[in-house]
């Protein structure tokens, strides 16, 4: 069952609509990334559920129960954002415990409650000591611990980690999913990083444009993006997008790139004749030295090493810059100059152009 | 002549501090960039990097030592002198003029003819993706777009030496990797020597030849991106460089019939002798203590003695991160293809006795990387 659903909302602000009729269900006990650039409306969203702003229109409904016109504190909604700030005259202890003593919680609950959710955050060590004697790392697990510890049937965690060093961020983003998990609450993760709403969220909605241009599994996202505005938010390097115009041919549909006529499947004969965007990432390029009928001559024009793979930067022939991505850290000297890319077709995604949205194949 | 553009010899850096005493910012520096070559200065704020680059540019004196441009040693010349271009932040471009003009007028300068400065412009305009904005004034363009105009005034001018004070920082995702390798490519076709400043690994290893690694103003290793990876010269490089870096664990070390390393808390891991080299056997020798890494791309899943708890299992696209809980801290693996494991379960692992970094306890310096003494 749904624990947390928004239907149609709007809001709008004196500077122009920031949410358009969105919708959104997540279970119980999923963790749902609310994926977007910045100002795309992702805290609005979280603010409207936990109540400190009204929808224009629509509903939102938490357990089943329609709470649009509910006040805030009687939503079961709990919340952190992107300082977790602590109160820095008390110890962890009662950072935790605050989030309780509101709600007239006896001592002896209290205590077990904020043990319980320190022990699953490996704080337990700490909790007597003041937010200055812990390490950032300990702080930011004294504050999840507090947005956890009153059980709250819905979380909204508005980019936890944004403000935190990347070597401590990495590692909170490896500890996070079991830790929510563990909660057994319902989350709603805002992130402007992909690789975290990839790592975290069971699904991922993407906002873009005042809506949601796609709710869906990570690796879906990722592969059969819905539109070209999501496919270029995901993947590092940036996905290669390129114009074409497929034609029909007896083998199937074909394009031509930098003077070399490649094929595409079948079920993309329907886009003959039509303009199109073809989106191809990375990873599924494929950098030879001897051609095929199916390859595309390229220069190698730079090899820069990302990371445990090689980014390769290739021109084609009629001056189209693409990027390829090995895996393994291959130097030799032998890599620039001509070559030849190949790549899979089933990797392709083509979209079109006027209205960003990826077509889909059709069986001929 | 001396063979190299650049030589930095025996140089410190020190700031008399105001009231509270003077900041050893550099120290004892020793580096030579070759002609052609690219080498990028990386390590966290307060490492001492810009200190270096300022001091090669000249805003900054040299406290002790030399520095040697091109065999001419340049300690007391002023920057103009040095036949250095630079993109620093706070070498900002000239207000009244436009970008075409700021990027123009060392060209102007050096008495390049309208139509060959022209040509030169363009073509880096081009190469930066500032052609849009080449009319405009600074002050009507954003942070990213002033750092790539400030780079392309630098890289259009014929210089000795190409000084880049994070070249790439400003730019937003969707150019960060085409631009890189447009930069990298420009550098090495024309073969400039190029010393840039960088806090992110990922744009020293995208665009460097070789790397230098700073730490508290002394110079922790400067090699390849591969040999920083592959063969870190102690366990401050071990854990900064690499993404995720390398794992590390305090072990027992038993160097006797079979080498056996007892992770405190944790596994041991057991090799015959005839797996390990009497070279490293040597460079370990007598000691019971060491700290023994293992990269996450050397992590070996699925097979071996232990087994570990898997606490989360990523997928992001192109590569996925396993974490799993070994001796009371979390040990990644990664793999360039989706591992088929789930969070809670239990997962085999294990690792090769090439891929076994070993690091002194107490200097922390390298001792062994794999089936070689370091």
């Amino acid at each position: 069952m749904a624990n947390l659903e928004l239907r149609s909302v709007s809001k709008a602000f004196k500077t122009g609509k920031v949410l358009d009729r969105i919708s959104l269900a997540a279970d119980n006990g999923e963790i749902v990334a609310i994926f977007g650039p910045s100002g795309s409306g992702k805290t609005v969203l979280l603010r409207l559920i936990a109540g400190v702003e009204q929808p224009d229109e629509g509903t939102i409904l938490l357990g089943g129960r329609d709470v649009t016109d509910q006040a805030p504190e009687t939503r079961g909604v709990g919340m952190a954002f992107q300082n977790f700030a602590l109160f820095p005259h008390m110890s962890a202890f009662d950072n935790v415990a605050s989030a309780l003593t509101a709600h007239k919680v006896p001592r002896d609950v209290i205590r077990a409650k904020v043990e319980k959710v320190a022990t699953l955050l490996k704080i337990e060590h700490v909790l007597g000591h003041a937010p200055r004697e812990l390490s950032n790392g300990q702080k930011q697990r004294t504050a999840l611990a507090r947005a956890l510890v009153a059980e709250p049937k819905i979380l909204l965690l508005d980019d936890p980690l944004r403000n935190v060093d990347a070597k401590l961020r990495y590692e909170m983003r490896l500890e996070l999913p079991s830790l929510l998990k563990a909660s057994g609450s319902t989350v709603l993760y805002v992130t402007q990083d992909y690789k975290e709403a990839m790592a975290l969220g069971d699904r991922i909605a993407v906002l873009s444009d005042r809506d949601f241009a796609q709710i869906a599994r990570p690796a879906e996202i990722y592969r059969t993006p819905a539109t070209l505005n999501v496919a270029s938010l995901f993947g590092d390097p940036t996905i290669n997008l390129m114009p074409v115009e497929p034609v029909a041919s007896s083998g199937g549909p074909r394009i031509g790139i930098g003077g070399a006529e490649l094929s595409l499947p079948r079920d993309y004969g329907h886009m003959a004749g039509k303009a199109c965007v073809l989106g191809l990432r990375a990873e599924n390029i494929v950098v030879e030295d001897v051609g095929t009928p199916e390859s595309l001559p390229v220069a190698v024009v730079a090899v820069t090493p990302l990371n445990e793979r090689t980014l390769l930067l290739l021109r084609t022939d009629d001056g189209r810059e693409l990027l390829a991505s090995e895996a393994g850290t291959n130097e030799a000297p032998r890599r620039h100059g001509p070559a030849f890319a190949r790549f899979d077709p089933g990797a392709v995604l083509l979209f079109d152009p006027a209205s960003g949205r990826r077509i889909l194949p059709q069986a001929a | 002549m001396s063979e190299a553009a650049l030589s930095i010899k025996s140089v410190d850096k020190i700031y008399e501090g105001r009231g509270k005493g003077p900041v050893h910012a550099v120290k004892n520096l020793d580096m030579d960039v070759q002609r052609g070559e690219i080498v990028a200065l990386l390590g966290s704020s307060g490492c001492g990097k810009t200190s270096t680059l300022r001091m090669i540019a000249g805003f900054e004196e040299v406290t002790r030592g030399d520095i040697v441009l091109e065999g001419r040693r340049v300690n007391q010349m002023p920057p103009a002198r040095r036949k250095v271009a630079m993109a620093f932040e706070g070498y900002s471009l000239y207000p009244p003029l436009t970008v075409r003009d700021n990027i123009a007028f060392a060209l102007k300068s050096a008495r390049m003819s309208p139509k060959d400065a022209q040509k030169s412009v363009a073509d880096v305009a081009r190469i930066l993706e500032i052609e849009p904005i080449l009319d405009r004034y600074p002050s009507s363009i954003s942070g990213g777009e002033q750092q790539r105009a400030s780079l392309a005034r630098a890289l259009v001018r014929q210089a000795d030496l190409y000084l880049l004070d994070e070249p790439m920082g400003q730019l937003e995702p969707r150019l960060r990797a085409v631009l890189r390798g447009r930069l990298k490519s420009l550098l090495v076709d024309r073969r400039m020597t190029a010393i840039f400043v960088t806090h992110d690994q990922t744009e020293a290893n995208a665009l460097a030849d070789r790397v230098a690694v700073m730490e508290g103003g002394v110079l922790q290793q400067f090699a390849s991106q591969k040999d920083l990876r592959e063969r870190p010269a102690n366990l401050y490089v071990a854990t900064f460089v690499g993404e995720p870096p390398m794992n590390v664990f305090e072990s027992k070390v038993t160097n006797g019939d079979r080498v056996r390393f007892a992770i405190d808390n944790g596994p041991t891991f057991d090799f015959a002798d005839s797996d390990i080299p009497q070279s490293v056997r040597s460079a370990i020798g007598g000691r019971d203590k060491v700290v023994i890494g293992i990269r996450p791309h050397a992590v070996r899943l699925g097979v071996g003695s232990d087994h570990a708890r898997i606490v989360s299992n990523q997928w992001l696209g192109d590569q996925s991160h396993l974490a799993m809980e070994v001796a009371g801290k979390l040990m990644v693996a990664v793999s360039h293809a989706p591992i088929p494991a789930r969070a809670g379960e239990s997962l085999r692992f294990g690792v090769s006795a090439s891929d076994l970094h070993v690091f002194d306890a107490s200097t922390t310096a390298a001792l062994s990387h794999g089936l070689e003494a370091a």
